[in-house]
């Protein structure tokens, strides 16, 4: 291997092992073979579409069989035609599903089919559940019971809830439900590694999901002494919601990642790429670690297109590229082709027969690797030709005038046109929403007469959607200044963006001095841009960060070499001391501000556990998780990658309700999807 | 106290190798009514028994009890002290058995069992009306669950004892009740589901839920069916009196034995019941008879009749003077009493004696055990927890502390652990507490589980020791106390009226207060809501103010009829569920009106419940959700409602319909832009199209798009100007539209209808995107200067794309173009075009 490819943008192979995350998979997996087991026989699977996708990163479907699957169907209103008794309902309590189920069931009856169902709800029995079936009258042919399914890891520092529809549900429904599901989820983590010994968070919905976790537990002799202590492995738990920095998921990602989720669309960490692209050229090329398993019994659909799982457990290449702007992709191809063309000329400098032997042995890795670089040569090829549309630069135009706040005036009329372009109704809306958010609202004229034209190019059925838009708790869309009867709640929640700008250095200036600070920032993520989410966790855990680049610094000093890449002493991590040195721009911001500090039963009052928490050395590797309610982007995701590399001692696990990009949100809240949804699910 | 040696009341079985023991537990003259004339069934860990009269065999009137007609259970511990007596009022009993926490589960014909706790407090549930219409004949109770046999011989399985719903087991297809049957329980069987054993004719049908597997014997019928306790084997007994024990999947017999054999059985044999895994207790009236795996045998007499219950290690056996346990001399009491013993255990054991008594002997025993001294020091520590008797648990504890001594390292964990175990069973196995446990029984149940027994005999002092003794949490022992407590302290009758109910309260609650406090934190919750149970709603509430849990409290409030408390606790405590489980008691409960006024008094601590109802009410009750936002006056959202429902509607007429009402929500509430005119303009140009073009339902844009592709240019003059449709939209759209029929003299006219709003850039980009570049060349004429030669290229036409650069003499750009031509065709013709502007 040549030494060029080790830059700052590839993660150091620090030996400080990370909370290991696939004891979470172990327990969903061992929990749903358990509840399968629970009916005995063969049986039949019934399966909501929506939790397919999670299921897949959770189970195979060969372990499936394994237990007694005989069929799998999707929950689809319809009748049911099962060729076992037993038939196994897996959803998640939604009234939609449990309806179906009624008709289904009542149709069998009807028909004279006896079958055994059970009903298995996830992550738990919802008092709903019986209720209804009660109502349609089948509640006594159901046994009912939880298949409690809660993070899922999606990569080896990620865990998600996979909730697609968790930032809908909380801000547009006021369901609070994934609040204490989240909660639920946390404290499992607590149960495996300890109490978090502080947690610090930032708006409405995440002081409530602090209060819901540091809620005193019930102490029964069945409480496991983890929820005693504090944790030795975890030095902080910090709870953003999603409300608190809006503006990041409705700007375009422009990580590698988060350009495919953009452009091609990422759900449940799989991906829908032609057939051509995965499988290989020539049989016999070892690419078994790149094609996906065989889809499931009875669920198989001949379609051109084929899902794939983008993982870096078997895409060595994926880990350097992922959080890569995209930008510097095509270079990094390019760079892996030579090495790999050199690697395979290892083979005419192999004299001996001994040489040739080891040549041999490293066959098979280079054919992987090679796969997957023909892989992410071909997806980045389908990537291009969508970044060069008119439509997508201009998207990108806008979004970086509003965010300099910028002729705003024009920006609308930008707008405007794209509408009359016939521009994706999720990207004029997100140009909308970030106008009004960085701007502290529309005008109110020209407010209207956008909706007005949203409605009329994309229909009235959006007029729901602009409407919770505007309302409390989201306001995301508003006049300005707003209309002296709206509600006091809206008054409340107008985004400082202007100050924040500035007091936490959001936006890298284009001059070229500048450029290279785009690199040694989180603001690569979105080419100058930084997260405000990202920014707010570096007021915890990076104080540095956020006032300057920790690279520029080091550079300064002069220890580093040319590329930014403080390359032999990283600064050690500093200890969690809450929001220290940022109360007043916190408070700035709207929501409430949280910091509490969890002792074990016996570490005494907090004031000593803070004290306690201060003193501790921080040589021993920590983990702070970070957990985004409402969903995390994939930017995000990179960005907290970057500034987790550029401490010792500290490795950061996010955690998150779903991985979301601002069309995600939209859809979600219209209740229209883009792409109707493929039957052709991963699992 | 017994100080003989244990071995000295040792059986041998007649192959000379195994020991049998039989311990008396308890001396019980005449504490116990003559067993032949009841029906009995007995706890497992030494549990107490349940008698009822057996009405079908005859009795002298006078010796027992006075006779009643109603059916009397009496529950004695295993001292034979009585525990409760009960009359049952339902119908016939047709079974009673123990569940796993000593509950007594008693099932009548009609399919109705309740399970009694020792104190006569139970729960009440049913097979269901299957059950109850067909009558059950007969059932089988095991541990957790029971399996009936209905009067249609359909068998119904109940799992668990929390009145779940009971399934219906595979149909055996018989024709008349099975001969005799047997339940091996789930946990011991390796489906993990329950198996139910009939013998039928000559063969065995076995049942579970999925088939009826006919076994195919022929020895049969067969009169008893025993599953082992570790559900491996099973022993049968035919009609001829043969005992036969085979592998519970029939494929091997392991043993068979004829108790005809048996000289001194009389009569017909009482029960067939298993000791240890290897052996069966084979019982008649007054022996009883242990059948070794190799039909050896050893006879125990007995005054009278016996009943016999089966033990993890061993059998239990209640006769009229004693309970005994009969069972296998462990293997580590064995090695080290057995008559001649050389093992190391029983000389380590010897060296003891020896050296208490002073004898050099001691020394030259330990020394010619040296190595395996540890393993010996173990084996003693066990069969300490052996014995009944204190003073050999005693003697053999010694002997192991004694031989620890010469051990460099030992662990004294184990050592630790038996003393304070046996302690506690010493305790525990005293006459009045009379639960005979052993110290595997013990292991095998957890000490949580004795606690528990303990505590459900109201024995919480001695529960409370145990469990400081054992360090476990207090919790169990203080709950169950605090019940109890309410259960038995009526309020005063030294008081008049509400004042001494008051005062009651008070001293209760007070009482219970600082005895949690004093002990920690116990969830008052659970204990409120017994005071409620007992109609002490003032103790309850009292006591619900100590709980810290919001979630504990809201299913009492609401029985309690706080309803506005228990709803705010319900939001506070973040579980939705449990503000599902207030919503929909209370609107099943309240009137309409009264129940949207709680929601909406709420303001906005209850604004979370009212949002989770609108969600609940949208799926599931669209009626309730339009009253809801009806009453609370709140127009933008019944409009939404209203549109959301147009939405779904198939009929264009309701639809317009329900579109209109939303339109008037709006209106009354503001002046919110919103179009109904849209649909009905739509439908007349469905009309117009005599139905051919499908229009209804589509957004403005779509319904441009779809006049101009089918020619109706003029009606799309007319949406645009009804509805501002702004110039380069309109523009836009109508490109658009015609690119894609390939309407290209269309385009053209329309293009020069006017001077473009929207230039001409737009048109050769969208042409050339459709496929058609040739098309798109006259436009690119019409567009921006400096543009052109970039388009011209677009369209595939580089040598326009030259010209355009020379006639505008920009050099640098034909050279850049120069650089990106595909062939050398168009190189050539570039560089002929470069040439002449030399």
């Amino acid at each position: 291997m040549t030494t060029s490819t080790t830059d700052e943008t590839v993660p150091p192979q620090d030996d400080e092992p990370l909370l290991d995350v696939n004891l979470l998979k172990e327990i969903g997996q061992k929990a749903l073979v358990d509840a399968l087991n629970s009916v005995n026989g063969a049986k039949t699977l019934v399966l909501d579409a929506s939790l397919a996708g999670p299921l897949s990163l959770v189970i195979e479907v060969s372990l499936l069989k394994h237990h007694g699957v005989d069929k799998m169907f999707w929950l689809e209103a319809g009748p049911l035609t099962s060729t076992t008794t037993n038939i196994v309902y897996l959803c998640r309590p939604i009234i939609k599903y449990v309806k179906i189920i009624a008709d289904q069931i009542k149709a069998h009856a009807r028909e004279g089919q006896k079958h055994t169902y059970t009903l298995l709800l996830v992550p738990r029995v919802s008092t709903l559940v019986p209720r209804i079936l009660e109502e349609e009258g089948v509640l006594g042919d159901v046994r009912i019971s939880a298949y409690n399914l809660q993070f899922i890891p999606v990569a080896e520092d990620v865990i998600s809830l996979e909730n697609e529809n968790a930032f809908k549900e909380i801000w547009v429904d006021g369901d609070e439900t994934v609040i204490y599901n989240s909660a639920q989820a946390l404290l499992t983590l607590e149960k495996l590694y300890g109490l978090f010994p502080r947690i610090v968070g930032k708006g409405d919905q995440a002081a409530r999901l602090a209060t819901l976790l540091t809620r005193p537990s019930a102490s029964d002799s069945s409480t496991p002494d983890t929820l005693q202590s504090e944790s030795e492995k975890m030095d902080s738990l910090i709870i953003l919601d999603r409300r608190v920095d809006m503006i990041t998921p409705l700007l375009t990602q422009l990580t590698y990642e988060g350009l495919i989720d953009e452009l091609i669309g990422i759900k449940n960490s799989h991906v829908e790429l032609p057939v051509s692209l995965l499988t290989p050229p020539a049989p016999g090329a070892a690419a078994a670690s790149t094609a996906p398993p065989a889809t499931g019994p009875s669920l198989k659909k001949v379609e051109a297109k084929k899902k794939h799982h983008l993982t870096t457990a078997t895409d060595p290449l994926f880990t350097e590229l992922r959080d890569l702007n995209f930008s510097s992709v095509g270079k990094r191809l390019n760079k892996v082709a030579h090495r790999l063309d050199d690697d395979y000329k290892g083979r005419h400098q192999a004299k001996t027969v001994a040489q040739l032997r080891d040549f041999v042995g490293k066959l098979g890795g280079l054919q992987s690797e090679h796969q997957s670089l023909r892989l992410h040569t071909g997806l980045s090829e389908l990537l291009v030709p969508l970044t060069r549309t008119d439509i997508f630069n201009k998207t990108l135009e806008i979004q970086q005038n509003l965010l300099a706040s910028y002729e705003i005036n024009s920006q609308i009329t930008a707008i405007e046109e794209l509408i009359a372009q016939g521009a994706d109704m999720q990207t004029v809306l997100r140009l909308l929403c970030l106008a009004s958010l960085t701007s502290g609202g529309v005008k109110p004229k020209a407010l209207e007469n956008l909706k007005r034209e949203v409605l009329q190019a994309y229909g009235y059925n959006f007029l729901p959607l602009l409407l919770s838009l505007a309302a409390p708790p989201l306001g995301i869309l508003l006049p300005n200044p707003l209309p002296s009867n709206s509600p006091p709640a809206l008054a409340a929640a107008k985004y400082p963006f202007t100050a924040l700008r500035k007091s936490l250095r959001l936006l890298i200036d284009d001059s070229p001095e500048a450029l290279e600070e785009v690199e040694n920032d989180i603001s690569y993520v979105y080419s100058g841009y930084s997260p405000i989410s990202v920014r707010l966790v570096q007021c915890v855990a990076q104080k540095g960060g956020v006032l300057s680049n920790p690279a520029e610094k080091e550079k300064s000093t002069g220890s580093t070499d040319g590329k930014g890449q403080p390359s032999s002493i990283k600064a050690q991590a500093h200890p969690i001391a809450g929001w220290r040195g940022f109360e007043d721009i916190l408070a700035t911001i709207p929501g409430q501000t949280v910091d509490i500090v969890q002792g074990g039963k016996g570490g005494g009052s907090a004031v000593t556990a803070a004290v306690t928490s201060l003193l501790r050395p921080m040589q021993k590797p920590t983990t702070t998780v970070v957990f985004f309610l409402g969903g995390c982007t994939y930017t995000e995701i990179a960005a907290l990658r970057w500034v987790g590399r550029q401490n010792r001692g500290r490795k950061f696990l996010v955690a998150t309700t779903g991985i979301i990009g601002g069309n995600d949100i939209f859809e979600s809240i219209s209740g229209i999807s883009k792409s109707a949804r493929s039957k052709d699910a991963a699992i | 106290m017994s100080t003989e040696r244990p071995s000295s009341r040792w059986q041998v079985m007649p192959d000379g190798r195994t020991f049998y023991k039989r311990q008396q537990l308890y001396s019980i003259p005449g504490k116990l009514p003559n067993l032949s004339d009841y029906i009995v069934a007995g706890c497992r860990y030494g549990g107490p028994i349940a008698l009822m009269r057996d009405h079908t065999k005859l009795v002298a009137l006078g010796r027992t009890a006075p006779v009643t007609t109603k059916a009397q259970l009496q529950i004695y511990s295993p001292a034979g002290e009585g525990l409760l007596l009960f009359s049952w009022d339902q119908g016939k009993i047709i079974r009673f058995g123990w569940t796993a926490d000593e509950r007594l589960a008693i099932l009548n014909e009609e399919g109705t069992y309740r399970l009694y706790d020792l104190q006569g407090d139970y729960q009440q549930y049913s097979l269901g009306s299957e059950a109850g219409e067909m009558g059950v004949i007969d059932a089988r109770i095991h541990e957790n669950g029971l399996v009936a046999l209905t009067g249609s011989l359909t068998l119904l399985e109940v799992k668990g004892w929390e009145g779940t719903r009971p399934l219906t087991l595979a149909n055996p297809a018989l024709s008349q009740p099975p001969n005799s049957w047997a339940v091996i329980p789930p946990d011991l069987n390796i489906s993990r589901h329950v198996e139910v054993l009939l013998s039928v004719d000559s063969t065995i049908l076995s049942v579970d839920n999925l088939e009826s597997v006919d076994q195919r014997l022929s020895h049969g019928p067969f009169t008893h069916i025993a599953p082992s306790p570790n559900g491996k084997s099973l022993a049968l007994v035919t009609f001829a009196g043969t005992l036969l024990v085979v592998s519970s999947d029939f494929q091997r017999t392991l043993a068979e034995f004829k108790t005809g054999d048996v000289a001194a059985a009389q009569g017909s044999i009482r029960q067939v019941e298993w000791c240890g895994i290897d052996a069966i207790l084979v019982t008649w009236d007054n022996l009883v008879v242990v059948v070794g795996p190799f039909g050896d045998t050893l006879e125990y007499y007995y005054s009278g009749p016996t009943f016999a219950v089966t033990e993890p290690d061993g059998v239990r056996v209640v006769g009229p003077d004693t309970c005994d346990l009969i069972q296998k001399v462990p293997s580590s009491s064995a090695s080290i009493f057995r008559p001649g013993s050389t093992s190391a255990s029983a000389i380590l054991y010897d060296a003891w004696e020896s050296f208490s008594q002073r004898s050099p002997k001691a020394d030259e025993n330990i020394r010619s055990i040296r190595p395996e001294l540890a393993a010996a020091v173990d084996e003693c520590i066990e069969a300490a927890g052996q014995e009944w008797e204190p003073y050999w648990q005693r003697r053999l504890l010694n002997a192991a502390k004694f031989g620890r001594g010469f051990l460099d390292l030992h662990n004294p964990t184990d050592f630790i652990n038996m003393g304070q175990i046996l302690k506690v069973l010493n305790a525990v196995r005293y006459y009045e507490i009379g639960i005979p446990l052993t110290h595997l029984q013990y292991i095998y149940t957890s000490p949580a589980h004795l606690i528990t027994r303990l505590t459900a005999r109201n024995m919480h002092l001695i529960a409370l020791r145990i469990s400081t003794y054992l360090s476990l949490k207090p919790h169990a022992v203080l709950k169950h106390w605090a019940c109890a407590k309410i259960m038995r302290s009526r309020p005063s009758a030294t008081g008049v009226g509400m004042e001494a109910e008051l005062s009651g309260d008070d001293d209760v609650c007070k009482l219970i207060v600082e005895k949690f406090e004093q002990l920690g934190d116990v969830s008052y919750a659970e204990i409120a809501k017994r005071a409620w149970e007992v109609g002490r709603a003032g103790l309850a509430t009292k006591l619900l103010d100590h709980e810290p849990r919001a979630s504990d409290q809201v299913p009492l409030l609401l029985s309690m009829k706080e309803d506005r408390l228990a709803l705010v606790k319900a939001v506070d405590s973040g579980d939705t569920d449990l503000v599902y489980l207030v919503l929909l008691h209370l609107h099943k409960r309240l009137s309409l009106g009264a129940f949207f006024r709680l929601i909406e008094d709420g303001g906005s601590q209850l604004a979370p419940a009212s949002k989770l109802l609108q969600v609940y009410a949208r799926e599931q009750n669209r009626e309730m959700l339009r009253d809801f936002f009806y009453s609370e006056d709140r127009r933008v959202e019944s409009a939404v409602l209203s549109l959301d429902e147009a939405a779904s509607m198939a009929d264009p007429v309701a639809k317009i319909a329900a579109v209109r009402a939303a339109q008037k929500f709006f209106h009354e509430d503001k002046d919110r832009g919103f179009d109904a005119r849209l649909l009905a303009l739509q439908q007349q140009l469905e009309k117009e199209s005599d139905g051919k073009v499908v229009f209804f339902g589509l957004s403005v844009n779509e319904t441009i798009r779809a006049c101009t592709i089918n020619g109706m240019s003029k009606r799309a003059d007319k949406v645009r100007s009804d509805f501002k449709v702004p110039d380069k939209r309109f523009w836009y759209v109508t490109m658009q539209a015609l690119i894609s029929t390939s309407d290209f003299e269309g385009l053209d006219t329309f293009s020069k209808s006017k001077r473009s709003p929207i230039g001409y850039e737009p048109f050769v980009r969208h042409l050339v995107e459709a496929g058609h570049p040739k098309e798109a060349i006259p436009y690119v004429a019409r567009c921006d200067l400096p543009k052109r030669a970039d388009l011209y290229v677009e369209c595939g036409e580089w040598r326009l794309a030259g010209k355009e650069c020379k006639e505008r003499g920009d050099k640098a750009k034909l050279d850049a173009l120069r650089q990106r031509c595909p062939n050398s065709l168009i190189a050539r013709e570039l560089d002929q075009i470069l040439a002449s502007m030399k």
